[in-house]
């Protein structure tokens, strides 16, 4: 399942370092997938994607998709940003348990508040020199 | 053999704005106003300087001159050691940690005497400037950071959690912040003095959501000497002295957020490791006279004092709003005024408890001091409190 691609008309302030790991993540979110390395030894996943299993330590990993459906576990919005995000400050960010059972901390797309506990979906937020993610209300 | 240690002095300077710009005439410099409070502190012990082992250091800030500080002051001090000479880094429990070491020297024979100092100077660097950096010290910076989170951000959100799960409300935190500044009205070396109400505090600016500008703390400088020893020597010595009865430590292996789900706001480092401080110590929870807490705002607070024990799981917002948490009350719990009215120079800041916590325990605590105080606990974090470093201290008279 493809996710919304929202364009932003905004170079990143502070992007992303990609790895030969981590760019395959990257590249997935560029064209609106959302996947994540698990551990073919003990099955677990891990976010953010890893050459190891933080688990059982095994350095035997794949790909899987995530859903990008989870639910709001806290939020705030952020008005004091450093420096660097001064222009796309405020800032709302969000902690989001995902439905596999992994939990990420990321931006949140739209400004008005949430009730903790709200569905939520992963989108693609695509800026002119790359991609990153960001959540929305499902 | 292992030795029992005692703290003999806490010398501290007021906190504020200490730092002189670059380009200033008179320089109020780092590395002076240091030895100064050694000297200071060494004299108010009663130790002698050749008994002196160990230095240990909470790193400089980056915007300090002076690099390999604590080389450097050894030299500046002229004194040779046996058990180390170093700097200690670990986010806002730098100073725990230095503590922490200087205690682990004298406890092993390694040291009879040892210092527990440093100094803490950033404010010549503006807030945006500073959070480009400080940003990178909370999460993943590929993985959070590219969105813009600062380190209070993931206090607001425990904040939000907790509103959400207890049925609190910004309202009831935010009495934490005006006991806080109570508290530190009566503090002379407190960096804001003047009390506040609760509607002014509600009236702030708002930083983080749900948090305004007084229910976060300020940036400062500052600079801590503390002066540990074997108790034998202290005994021989007739002061008063506090002596550190347990400590605990746990890192729960998560860094800012863990991504197995869990009860983010039940804070189990703090959990666990005054747990084992307790233990050590032979006391429980409710045995404590006061608490002086690493709580850089209001909510940290209401979660720390609640993991130690001192407050019941969703109680400590009433707590503070009740005056149990006011000096005089059930509990008081950081007579200083905490991060948010004594002042935060960060990497110095568990100094700054042990301060308040010392002059509590030999009652030099003038007009905020507790009443018969002879059990106190402290307490340091980094992160999102996914570590945590509880020290109990006794008073000996």
């Amino acid at each position: 399942m493809s996710m919304e691609i929202i364009h932003v008309d905004l170079d990143r302030s502070y992007p992303p370092r990609p790895t030969e790991t981590t760019k395959i993540f990257w590249d997935a979110i560029a064209a609106g997938q959302f996947k994540t390395t698990r551990c073919t030894s003990c099955g677990k996943m891990t976010f953010p994607p890893k050459p190891i299993c933080p688990h059982c330590w095994s350095d035997s990993m794949e790909w899987a998709d995530l859903s990008g459906k989870g639910t709001l576990y806290s939020r705030t919005i952020i008005h004091a940003a450093p420096a660097i995000f001064a222009k796309e400050a405020p800032i709302h960010f969000g902690i989001i348990d995902l439905e596999e059972g992994i939990r990420i901390a990321t931006r949140i797309w739209d400004m008005e508040p949430l009730d903790i506990g709200s569905p939520m979906r992963i989108v693609t937020l695509q800026y002119n020199d790359g991609p990153l993610f960001a959540a929305r209300k499902a | 053999m292992t030795h029992r240690v005692a703290v003999m002095a806490v010398s501290a300077t007021p906190v504020g704005k200490i730092q002189t710009p670059e380009d200033a005439e008179l320089h109020t410099l780092e590395h002076e106003v240091m030895a100064k409070l050694v000297v200071e502190a060494m004299r108010d012990s009663g130790m002698d300087k050749k008994d002196v082992d160990s230095l240990v250091f909470a790193m400089c800030r980056p915007y300090t001159r002076q690099k390999y500080f604590s080389t450097f002051m050894a030299s500046y001090l002229q004194l040779p050691c046996h058990g180390t000479v170093m700097e200690a880094l670990g986010n806002g429990m730098t100073g725990g940690i230095a503590l922490e070491q200087a205690t682990r020297d004298v406890e092993s024979g390694r040291a009879k005497v040892a210092l527990a100092l440093g100094v803490n100077f950033e404010s010549q660097t503006p807030s945006g400037e500073h959070m480009n950096s400080s940003m990178r010290t909370t999460g993943d910076v590929d993985f959070h950071t590219i969105f813009g989170v600062t380190p209070i951000a993931w206090y607001a959100m425990d904040a939000m959690r907790y509103i959400h799960e207890y049925g609190s409300s910004r309202r009831e935190l935010a009495n934490v912040a005006v006991k806080s500044r109570y508290h530190a009205s009566l503090n002379p070396i407190a960096q804001y003095r003047k009390p506040i109400t609760l509607d002014e505090v509600m009236a702030q600016r708002e930083i983080v959501e749900p948090l305004g500008l007084y229910e976060v703390p300020p940036r400062g400088d500052g600079a801590v000497c503390a002066v540990l020893c074997r108790e034998d020597i202290a005994k021989a010595s007739g002061r008063p002295y506090a002596l550190i009865k347990g400590r605990g430590f746990y890192h729960e292996g998560a860094h800012q957020i863990s991504e197995v789900p869990n009860d983010m706001i039940a804070f189990k480092s703090i959990q666990v490791a005054s747990g084992k401080a307790y233990e050590q110590a032979g006391v429980k929870a409710g045995d404590m006279d006061f608490a002086e807490l690493y709580a850089p705002c209001t909510i940290v607070e209401v979660l720390a004092s609640e993991a130690m024990g001192l407050c019941e799981r969703g109680k400590g917002g009433k707590d503070a709003e009740s005056g149990a948490t006011t000096l005089g009350g059930r509990i008081p719990i950081s007579t200083s005024g905490g991060l948010m009215s004594r002042g935060h120079p960060a990497y110095v800041t568990p100094l700054y408890i042990l301060h308040e916590v010392f002059q509590q325990l030999v009652g030099r605590a003038g007009e905020r001091q507790v009443k018969d105080a002879r059990l106190g606990a402290m307490s340091s974090e980094l992160g999102n409190y996914n570590a945590a470093l509880v020290q109990v201290l006794e008073a000996v008279r």
